[in-house]
């Protein structure tokens, strides 16, 4: 059950600092070989002035430097361990390359009490980080929805 | 990065039609390999996706892929399409587990064509199913297209 007094609540900010290796590694975990993921030469020659974001390289800002994040919500009686993630939505305002700093702001938005298949209460949770650069530019929005069952 | 060059096709956005099919990309079996450097890569060490043991404590029928593993691939079948930097808006809701051994294939369509802030963009709706059809993620995304000329 969510204390609705939580909603709109935001947490402290965080910053992750964009590298060519953490991009590498996400492209190549998933299989994506493109070179402008993987070389800044190549990223170069393709008109980018360093490596560009993978699409999903976002969810690797919150888990490397959001590392509060799971006790907070323990905080607000959230248990994430059961949480399932439900949907996961980006908006990238601007450009984002490897050597820019982001700082995110996460704001728990929305938090709904609902009746599982099983009966069981189970709590949808839906928080959007945002994100600006070292020069304070929006350049993304993040918006996930996880189920707590 | 030594790897081969994949040869891309690139989509202009004055030969886009509404309709149009984004051309699918069939991704090898997931293996256990690719979801610890998944893990490595993203951040996201939850024993459910590289601990066999866990996974059938939890039920889940064995090891299942990260939700967003599977993202990323919609994310290397956009990047395929649209190019490196060329998504604005990218988000999925995940429907069903992925487990060892499935073969995901990404799918999607062309909804709409306009031009916003100087650019030629489309939006469009995708979907990862595996090889029986049973469907894992389904989402939507607006991404900008390099014009002819």
């Amino acid at each position: 059950m969510i204390d609705q007094s939580k909603i709109g609540q935001s947490f402290p900010a965080f910053s992750f600092e964009v590298t060519r290796g953490k991009i590498h590694e996400l492209a190549l975990a998933i299989g994506d070989l493109n070179p402008i993921y993987h070389s800044k030469e190549a990223a170069q020659a393709a008109g980018f002035p360093d490596v560009p974001l993978f699409p999903t390289s976002p969810t690797t800002f919150s888990f490397w430097a959001d590392t509060g994040g799971g006790r907070r919500m323990a905080d607000l009686g959230i248990d994430m361990s059961r949480a399932l993630h439900g949907e996961e939505q980006y908006e990238y305002l601007a450009p984002i390359y490897a050597g820019d700093t982001v700082t995110g702001v996460t704001t728990l938005v929305e938090g709904k009490t609902r009746q599982g298949s099983n009966g069981a209460p189970m709590d949808i949770l839906t928080t959007e980080t945002r994100y600006t650069n070292q020069n304070g530019q929006p350049v993304l929005n993040v918006r996930r929805m996880a189920v707590v069952i | 990065m030594t790897t081969e060059i994949q040869a891309k096709t690139k989509f202009y956005y004055d030969d886009v039609q509404v309709g149009d099919a984004i051309p699918a990309l069939v991704k090898p079996p997931v293996t256990l390999n690719q979801l610890v450097r998944y893990s490595g890569a993203s951040g996201d060490f939850n024993p459910l996706h590289t601990d066999p043991e866990m996974g059938k404590r939890m039920g889940t029928g064995g090891i299942i892929a990260h939700g967003m593993f599977v993202m990323g691939c919609v994310g290397q079948f956009m990047s395929d399409y649209a190019g490196p930097g060329g998504l604005r808006k990218f988000g999925v809701r995940f429907k069903s587990m992925t487990h060892l051994g499935e073969v995901l294939t990404c799918s999607g369509t062309i909804l709409e064509k306009y031009e916003a802030e100087g650019e030629g963009r489309v939006a469009g709706e995708v979907k990862v199913a595996d090889e029986k059809g049973d469907v894992k993620v389904v989402g939507s995304f607006v991404a900008a297209l390099p014009r002819r000329g």
